[in-house]
């Protein structure tokens, strides 16, 4: 449809920017209200912000993990706009595979800094590799025979393809948690910066995840391959007609969201030093809330968003009881569908919202 | 005799005053006043993407003009819900068909009078005399839509995915009449037939507004059918209003002719 | 004979076949002990059957993905724990309040109300529960109504679980958060008196079979009317419906309301027969077990949600737990050296069925009639014209 003249609208344009305006601040405000009702009773308790500040440390470890998961959402929904809703279940096998590789690598607690890094790298590409690999096989059995159903066909398809391997987990590892050997003293104090204490278990979160997502955006920014991705997510019927391989782009799309939930499975595994059938559900659900948040379809928003959720979780789980943290995350999932559901930086997806 | 320019006569059915419809930075509609004399027969013409079902869509509500009114039989319609304008009496054809595919013709047509009854959650479940009486007299109206719009009885009650193209034609048709509209709004009704289908179409419209004193407003891209029923006629191109008249006039437009054709060399439009 | 005939005569045998159905499920019980394992897992089924018809107004009828359903089990359970147990035993001086009850019951503290109010009671809390969650999927799209509902779900279901910690009207409690309310009151009725499952089952399962055949009749009577129209043209093409006259807004609310209502009525039995509540109940996975019987049984169709939500019922109770649990298959397992047992993966298996019927037979086990084309098409699967199906069942 070709545009007409691109008359300036006035009144109009300023009270669509109103409400952006709104929306967006509103969205902040209100994500805001947790640190600073918690700083504010921490300054008149203990005239600091200690306490705070190791919510926010403890939240930035677990935002990096559920940015890392994000990750994986958000490239699928950008691209096939569908909520890959077994993503968390493929972190959780991720993990579950990570913490089963300590032995075959020989790695103990008392094993030398050298052996750790060594061998952990080797258990991280393995354990990317599972993850990756799985995100791919579901794409193939459950999505893709689906493509051309009424959207509620694969979304069924995934939900049930969730609960298929939550009971794989439950067959591997048994259905309670499962302690895992402490391999880099994760609580360990490594350094202190303004009083705070930043653990071990934290430095090699933030250590993974950086890397990890700077290589993922230069190469979706650069590559060949990256640019095949945005231009299907921008419109695949185009994309084809371009010559793009619309198939394999997905599967490679799938291939690098599990590539990264992998590397989130390992992180999780050393951090908590505890593996469960069911981290995948609340890490998941969380995951996509921070997908939803930072914009869904949009990389940055996905790292961003995952922080945040962090933090939030980070902050619920000393103040309030990690029994009320589910509820709160979903709360603010709520909101953030119903009155900014493009999130903090996202971009309108294809179907104007 | 008017030449159908300025804003709304004061007996007009339905009239717009200068409006706009922009998405984002997209203006698809900009500025068109317009209006609609009752039982009149109106063609809204030009070439594609001139923003002529985006207008329609305004008019029935399903999206809100970013600028300007929309006068339905006196009240301010402007941003109402497609449900409510249906009420009052404006109902519609698509452009592509938008049946329902899972309900039979017959189902089709009792949803087009939804607005027109009155059972309610309760009185569907414990369905009181008053309510059977309604559900028998929807039906029987709804045989005698698909009769009147001329679709064969065996086909009642097929699955309006298994009709023919014609007869799901037929059937919008059938499901706009249904609603007792007062307007009546055709998105490219002969899209896919063939003359003769075309020319039966065209006596139709003149049966309905004879018949049933029905006004009617037409997007069209046959000429042939545009030029044979139009009282008047309006020309759209990207997204404003660029004649409107009386069909002799329109066909002689210059600017009319250049919009579906494009400038000649020199600039000259022969 | 002509095609409407046809159809005429199809729907007779189904009456007649139904009837059937019908009279040998009430005579059932009769052939079986007062205290029998099969009549229980029937009563659960039975109780699966109000459940998933509910789902099924939402969405099979209108279309709208809910997967936050377990929060109607929740409030109908709840209401049990509230007003026909001893929870709150303070009120009142310790005298309680009492509602219709038995003679028994009539004495002992807490708030203990009638059954029959309390169904009326679940009915009405649930109806605004599921407008309320509604109300924010409204100008949703497809995946989201999906997670909005889940997030309900969740939401509805922790705070039951952390009721303990929360008071309402005073210093009361919630909920007994994750511990069990119980005992709760029997069913009494006014001519049948007050009922015992701890000696006869049969009653329990009339009086879920009643529940049943009034909500099929409520059922079939919403399909065939002009709210039920009005909801599958909601979920076939909100546009076009709209335009028809269908006020999108109220239509998407009745139906949550309505589905609701039905969970809740279900959640007020099995609280009931189950004699306690217990928020550790309250969970994701029970959702998608009533998803899982309409998918499996056809969505929008109602005699197959029937079939679904039977099937599944006994495939949890009965078949996993006693058969594939049971000590011959049990044997064999064990011969073959393998350690796991059926019941630890039964979610797993929901979930196979999930993905089995979308990608083999999403129109489900006995199709919606009218749905029976519309997926079948989309993925790829052989188009059965209809008039061949009619010549076929003649």
């Amino acid at each position: 449809m070709e545009a007409a003249s691109a008359t300036v609208v006035p009144s109009r344009r300023r009270s669509e920017a109103v409400r952006e305006f709104v929306s967006k601040y509103g969205l902040i405000a209100i994500l805001l209200v947790l640190p600073v009702v918690y700083g504010a009773q921490d300054l008149s308790d203990d005239g600091n912000l200690t306490r705070l500040g190791n919510n926010l440390v403890e939240g930035l470890s677990n935002g990096a993990i559920l940015a890392l998961i994000a990750l994986g959402y958000t490239l699928v929904y950008g691209i096939i706009e569908l909520i890959n809703f077994a993503h968390g279940e493929v972190f959780m096998l991720g993990s579950l595979a990570a913490a089963g590789l300590y032995g075959t690598f020989g790695l103990t607690p008392q094993t030398g800094t050298a052996g750790l890094i060594a061998g952990l790298a080797c258990i991280l590409v393995l354990a990317m590799l599972t993850s990756g690999t799985l995100n791919v096989m579901i794409e193939r059995v459950a999505y893709r025979p689906l493509r051309n159903a009424p959207k509620l066909a694969p979304l069924i398809t995934a939900v049930g393809m969730s609960f298929i391997l939550q009971n794989v987990g439950i067959l591997w590892i048994g259905a309670s948690q499962k302690a895992v050997p402490d391999l880099i003293g994760s609580q360990e104090q490594l350094f202190e910066i303004v009083g705070l204490s930043i653990s071990r278990g934290t430095v090699l979160a933030i250590a993974v995840t950086i890397p990890l997502v700077f290589l993922l955006t230069s190469f979706v920014a650069r590559s060949r391959l990256g640019k095949a991705m945005r231009a299907t997510a921008q419109d695949p019927e185009a994309a084809r007609l371009m010559g793009i391989n619309v198939d394999t782009t997905i599967s490679l799309t799938f291939l690098l969201g599990g590539l990264m939930a992998g590397a989130a499975g390992l992180i999780t595994a050393l951090y908590q030093t505890s593996i469960w059938f069911f981290q995948g559900f609340s890490a998941g659900l969380y995951a996509f809330t921070a997908a939803v948040m930072g914009g869904i379809g949009n990389i940055r928003g996905a790292v961003l968003g995952g922080f945040i959720i962090g933090i939030v979780q980070g902050i619920s789980d000393n103040r309030i009881g990690n029994d009320w943290t589910p509820a709160i995350v979903f709360i603010y999932l709520v909101i953030i569908m119903v009155f900014r559901p493009q999130g903090l930086i996202g971009e309108e997806t294809r179907e104007a919202g | 005799m008017s030449d159908g320019s300025g804003n709304g006569a004061a007996d007009a059915l339905l009239a717009t005053e200068h409006v706009t419809k922009a998405f984002g930075g997209l203006v698809a509609v900009e500025d068109v006043s317009f209006y609609v004399k009752p039982r009149s027969i109106v063609s809204i013409i030009g070439p594609n993407g001139a923003g002529k079902t985006t207008f329609f869509n305004m008019l029935t509500g399903l999206y809100k003009p970013t600028v300007g009114r929309i006068v339905f039989a006196g009240a301010d319609v402007t941003g109402t819900r497609p449900d409510i304008i249906t009420s009052l009496g404006v109902a519609r054809t698509f452009q592509n068909i938008r049946l329902i595919s899972s309900m039979s013709a017959t189902e089709n047509v009792m949803v087009g009078q939804h607005a027109r009854m009155k059972a309610g959650l309760f009185g569907s479940i414990l369905r009181p005399p008053a309510v059977r009486r309604e559900e028998r007299a929807v039906r029987e109206k709804a045989r005698d839509m698909l009769h009147y719009v001329g679709l064969q009885q065996t086909q009642f009650d097929r699955l309006a995915s298994n009709l023919s193209y014609g007869d799901q034609r037929r059937v919008e048709i059938a499901r706009a009449l249904a609603s007792d509209p007062v307007l009546l709004l055709l998105d490219e009704p002969t899209a896919g037939m063939n003359p003769q289908e075309s020319a039966r179409l065209t006596q139709f419209m003149e049966q309905l507004r004879g018949e049933r004193s029905l006004t009617i407003l037409l997007i069209e891209h046959d000429m042939r059918v545009v030029m044979g029923v139009s009282e008047r006629i309006t020309v759209l191109d990207h997204g404003t209003k660029i004649a409107e008249g009386q069909p002799e006039d329109i066909r002689a437009n210059d600017r009319v002719i250049e919009a579906y054709l494009g400038k000649r060399e020199g600039g000259q439009a022969s | 004979m002509s095609r409407v005939a046809k159809l005429r005569h199809d729907r007779r045998a189904g009456v007649v076949l139904a009837v059937a159905f019908v009279v040998a499920a009430a005579l059932m019980p009769l052939f079986r002990p007062p205290l029998d394992g099969f009549t229980n897992d029937a009563i659960l089924a039975l109780a699966y059957v109000v459940m998933a018809l509910g789902l099924n107004l939402v969405v099979g009828f209108a279309g709208l993905l809910d997967l936050g359903y377990v929060a109607f089990y929740a409030i109908g359970a709840s209401v049990t724990g509230w007003w026909a147990s001893d929870f709150y035993s303070s009120v009142n001086g310790e005298k309680g309040i009492h509602i219709g009850t038995s003679d028994f019951v009539s004495v002992l503290p807490g708030i203990h109300v009638n059954f029959l109010l309390l169904i009326v009671g679940a009915i009405i809390l649930c109806a605004i529960a599921g407008a309320l969650i509604g109300l924010p999927t409204l100008r949703l799209r497809g995946d989201y109504i999906a997670i909005v509902t889940l997030a309900f779900g969740e939401i509805i279901g922790r705070v039951f679980a952390n009721g303990d910690e929360l008071t309402v009207f005073g210093d009361n409690a919630l909920s007994n958060g994750r511990q069990s309310i119980s005992p709760i009151d029997q069913i009494n009725l006014p001519v049948f008196g007050e009922f015992d499952s701890a000696t006869d089952l049969r009653p329990y399962y009339w009086a879920v079979l009643a529940l049943c055949l009034v909500v099929l009749f409520v059922n079939f009577r919403l399909r065939d009317s002009r709210l039920g129209r009005a909801w599958i043209a909601l979920r076939e093409d909100e546009v076009a419906a709209a335009s028809m006259g269908v006020p999108l807004v109220k239509t998407k609310l009745l139906s949550y309301a309505a589905g609701g209502a039905f969970g809740g009525i279900s959640g007020v039995f099995i609280g009931i027969f189950l004699t306690s509540v217990n928020a550790n109940a309250f969970q994701f996975g029970f959702s998608i077990f009533i998803l899982a019987m309409v998918i499996l049984g056809g969505l929008g169709s109602i005699w197959g949600v029937v079939l679904g939500a039977l099937a599944l019922g006994f495939v949890n109770h009965w078949f996993i737990p006693d058969v594939l649990d049971g000590e011959t298959v049990r044997g064999w397992l064990d011969s073959l050296g393998l350690e796991f047992t059926f019941s630890e993966v039964t979610f797993g298996v929901f979930g196979f069925i999930l993905v089995l019927m979308m990608v083999l037979r999403p129109e489900g086990l006995l199709p919606e009639r009218r749905h029976q084309l519309e997926l079948a098409e989309a993925a790829g699967a052989p188009e059965e014209p209809v008039s061949v199906t009619y010549e076929a069942r003649a």
